[in-house]
């Protein structure tokens, strides 16, 4: 009897507990809603929905046949489109991964996706894995040029925290890929020693990025929250530039080779003297000629400099021009994005000028001696992406998502 | 049997525990600057924008509440700026001893646009801490602040 009596009793505590837990759960998951009612009070709804109408980030690649592939983060969601009439219409699009607000959205993160002649598709994105906030990458591929993809899976096995993944596919089809890698900034924090920042870490696949060779570390100090820029240079090695952190926590930019034998030397860009131990989510970008000349852009607050700036290099980055400044002085500058089509390079950016925001560009016929006045190329008063550029053929592409005119693929050059 | 009653005991007290901490959480977006600075009332303010997915930020947080415990007349305003859920940011500042801080979250897109008005130079690095004096005159910290100047410019500016 008393045994029954205590099972009862049991039960009814248990059944107690349960129904409060459940009644806080409760409560927890209404918040949200809650508070978004009483804050969108007179205010127009935050854009919320998985469609590209909605998204913050999207990465083009153009196919050599013409099919342009988008892929864009939204909703917590990373989907993929493709358009066979360079953007202005999409198929439905496929949702190859889901991971609510652990998505990373932040504002220098995109997914990437490279795709080659036989239809096979590589995307890769970041998430964030655990209450840390430490981060996976995970890579999906497709074999029907972006139709079905198959289960997102991680990069690298074990890792500690990798973030901001930057893919170029190679003529050959093999695919190249870096990223913000923690795992010695972890290491050195288990030992007790205090280290900030992260490391650029890289791959390679030979294969559509079924498998990939043994990541190797191109650099262990690096800034851990912008991305990394990546090119190919006429010899087809990749060539990387990243915001590096030099002797003394000073956050300035490098470029560095990765050839096959392994990463060259760190080429430091300019000496901004950026001190600093914050996060700038913003990322540098880089393009080679044909003739070899580095030509690469960057957004720094350093104490010799401070702004958004170019450069470039003649001799695979052992030293760099002067940097030139883009936009003027107190123009709020950001995003810069580079491409070079054989002696030809296009440098665009955003500035917003409080109300506004534009693209602006500016053309080097002369692989960056000379180059054309700025001329603005877009503009929108709502929320907008990086702008970026990309080729096909002789032509040259800016690639820009904003929330009120949507995605545009606009042509703005073209080399005889 | 007295152990489960125990645990269950404490599952219970948890559970209050929980509902007890609800950290208030308002949002903030583009054009609401003015009434951040409305806050001060007259008083010296400090306003620092952090972001959960910052390592930079989150390792600072704790300290940041040593800092209002040590100086309890300290104005600070806490706005967080990642596109996270409610309940993540709450479970940071919980873990980060700032329940009861003056804390804010963007609720719309963190770009040049929610930007502008609080400093037209500012492209997104955090964290940042804005310094107001009582005449409105602003002072910029990128990045992790020594906690020994906050004190004196809050001493100085009152």
């Amino acid at each position: 009897m008393m045994n029954k009596y205590h099972h009862l009793n049991l039960k009814t505590l248990l059944l107690g507990v349960l129904g409060l837990l459940a009644l806080n759960s409760a409560f927890s998951q209404m918040d949200h809603p809650a508070h978004m009612s009483k804050m969108s009070m007179g205010k127009p709804p935050a854009c919320e929905g998985s469609g590209l109408d909605c998204a913050n980030a999207a990465t083009p690649f153009l196919r050599a046949d013409g099919k342009l592939l988008l892929a864009w983060t939204s909703g917590g969601k990373v989907s993929v489109a493709q358009s066979v009439d360079m953007g202005k219409t999409f198929s439905l699009p496929t949702v190859v991964a889901e991971h609510g607000k652990s998505l990373d959205a932040g504002g220098d993160a995109r997914p990437q996706i490279v795709s080659d002649a036989k239809g096979n598709v590589f995307l890769a994105y970041a998430f964030f894995k655990d209450s840390r906030w430490n981060a996976q990458i995970n890579t999906a591929r497709s074999t029907d040029s972006g139709t079905t993809f198959s289960v997102p899976e991680s990069l690298v096995v074990n890792g500690s925290s990798e973030r901001f993944p930057s893919v170029l596919m190679r003529p050959d089809g093999n695919i190249f890929i870096a990223w913000i890698d923690k795992r010695l900034v972890a290491a050195s924090n288990k030992s007790g020693q205090k280290k900030l920042g992260g490391s650029i870490a890289y791959s390679n696949s030979l294969d559509s990025g079924r498998t990939f060779q043994t990541e190797r570390i191109a650099n262990e100090d690096s800034c851990e929250c912008c991305r990394i820029g990546v090119s190919l240079n006429q010899k087809n090695q990749p060539v990387i530039i990243y915001r590096a952190i030099f002797p003394g926590g000073v956050r300035d930019h490098a470029s560095q080779i990765i050839s096959s034998n392994g990463p060259d030397k760190i080429r430091r860009i300019a000496n901004d003297g950026w001190k600093t131990d914050a996060c700038p989510h913003h990322g540098p970008a880089i393009a080679v000629s044909s003739q070899g000349t580095i030509h690469t852009a960057w957004f720094t607050q350093g104490a010799n400099r401070a702004g958004v700036f170019y450069a470039n290099s003649h001799n695979e980055g052992a030293s760099y021009s002067e940097p030139m400044r883009l936009g003027k002085v107190d123009a709020s500058t950001s995003r810069p994005y580079l491409l070079a089509l054989g002696k030809n390079v296009w440098l665009v950016w955003k500035e917003f000028d409080g109300h506004d925001t534009v693209v602006v560009m500016k053309q080097s016929g002369d692989d960056g001696k000379t180059w054309s006045k700025e001329a603005i190329l877009s503009k929108t008063a709502d929320y907008s992406d990086h702008p970026l550029l990309i080729s096909q053929g002789n032509q040259v592409f800016l690639s820009w998502l904003t929330r009120a005119d949507g995605y545009q693929l606009t042509k703005i050059g073209q080399i005889e | 049997m007295k152990k489960i009653l125990t645990v269950f005991a404490t599952l219970l007290c948890i559970s209050t525990y929980v509902n007890a901490d609800e950290i208030s959480l308002k949002p903030y977006q583009k054009g609401d600057w003015s009434s951040i600075l409305n806050l001060a009332n007259g008083k010296p303010m400090a306003v620092h924008f952090w972001g959960v997915t910052c390592a930079p930020c989150v390792k600072e947080m704790p300290q940041w509440s040593k800092f209002l415990l040590s100086d309890k007349d300290a104005k600070v305003v806490f706005i967080q700026v990642d596109d996270v859920s409610p309940e993540m940011i709450r479970k940071m500042l919980r873990q980060s001893n700032l329940g009861n801080a003056n804390n804010y979250y963007i609720t719309s897109s963190f770009d040049e646009r929610l930007r502008y008005e609080i400093d037209p130079k500012w492209r997104g690095e955090t964290p940042i801490t804005i310094f107001i004096d009582k005449a409105g005159k602003k002072e910029i910290t990128v990045g992790s602040v020594n906690f020994q100047s906050v004190k004196s410019w809050f001493k100085k500016n009152s």
